[in-house]
């Protein structure tokens, strides 16, 4: 039994193979590839949809100003929806990296504290301005319709609208809560412990 | 340096600092992997403000950090003994056991006790954690102590 364990002795004896580094930057642009045709995908489809929403209002003149309101707002809804993807969603992930790891740590600290508060307001607003949106919209269409056929599609709506926002959205928003949470609290935790 | 120079020289280090930190082959090369890659990607910002050392250790550490934030779905730790024998590298006993070690003890004192064992100056971790130097040598001192104990209590 010793006092004196050469720690660094051990510590480099273990040999260590180095990985082919061709294959770690075709792995990186393939990294960035997947990023950024996700991120592609999501804008052409939000954007498609908006632009079909147009087009009926182009092609079918509705008469109701509650129509154009609800096509506004649809459109004004998943156009935040796509500014967030394009422009704060890659800051709150690709904060620099090259900090020392109290300045990183309170950086990314906040960023958390940040994205709790987004992830709440957007998801939120995101949902109600959509609902609120298909709702204005087909006032015009439904009071055409014979009233069944308007309470049964109203119906089915509110239904969809419903889920969305007593089940899925809660708990879509708890789950990333609560991870968000425990993260938070341990950053916080490592942070007392780069105290000087 | 370019990157092929830098990869070469700095793999052994910084896998062995994330092994230090995560005591899994297969996460200590994730993360491994991808400090290197973000490396390969800021490169060519690097502006020579600190020494390269101290820039890719940087990275390393924060990477290592941020490893909390990933879902790992299945810890190795909850893999059956076969599946984890299989997954992780052969290392002998003992530098297995420093791993061990290294890795129950607190975050930071994982990433000071890694740093100072790959020889990286004193006055280096402290810039690399935005410690002061003075605190880096006294945390040295005492992880050392706690590793020693380890050691002995394993030993008898």
């Amino acid at each position: 039994m010793t006092n004196n364990i050469d720690f660094k002795e051990l510590w480099n004896k273990q040999p260590i193979a180095v990985p082919d580094t061709k294959a770690l930057i075709e792995k990186a642009n393939a990294f960035k590839r997947k990023t950024r045709f996700k991120l592609i995908t999501a804008n052409v489809l939000l954007l498609l949809t908006s632009v079909g929403m147009g087009l009926v209002w182009y092609y079918f003149q509705p008469a109701f100003i509650t129509t154009k309101i609800g096509i506004i707002v649809c459109i004004l809804s998943m156009m935040i929806y796509i500014a967030f993807l394009n422009v704060m969603s890659p800051s709150l992930s690709d904060a620099s990296v090259d900090m020392d790891a109290k300045t990183g740590l309170k950086q990314l600290l906040e960023l958390k504290e940040k994205q709790r508060f987004q992830q709440t307001v957007l998801l939120n607003g995101y949902f109600i301005f959509l609902s609120v949106g298909i709702g204005m919209y087909m006032y015009e269409y439904a009071v055409r319709m014979p009233f069944v056929w308007a309470a049964f599609t109203y119906g089915i709506v509110m239904v969809w609208v419903g889920v969305n926002s007593f089940y899925f959205r809660p708990k879509m928003l708890e789950k990333q809560q609560a991870q968000l949470n425990q993260l938070i609290a341990k950053f916080k935790e490592i942070g007392t412990q780069l105290k000087d | 340096m370019t990157f092929e120079e830098i990869h070469k020289e700095y793999w052994p280090k910084v896998y062995r600092q994330c092994m230090g930190y995560m005591n899994d082959h297969a996460a200590a090369t994730d993360i491994a992997q991808e400090t290197f890659i973000k490396v390969w990607q800021q490169l060519p910002h690097f502006r020579n403000e600190s020494a390269i050392s101290t820039w890719i250790f940087r990275i390393a550490v924060n990477n290592c950090l941020r490893q909390l934030q990933k879902d790992r779905k299945m810890p190795t730790s909850e893999l059956p003994v076969e599946l984890m024998e299989e997954a992780s590298i052969d290392l002998e006993p003992q530098v297995q056991f420093l791993y061990q070690c290294i890795s129950e003890l607190p975050e930071i004192e994982r990433i000071i006790i890694t740093l100072e064992l790959e020889d990286v100056k004193q006055k280096e971790i402290a810039q690399i954690t935005g410690l002061s130097e003075s605190n880096v040598r006294v945390k040295i001192h005492r992880i050392k102590e706690k590793l020693t104990v380890k050691f002995q209590q394993h030993d008898q």
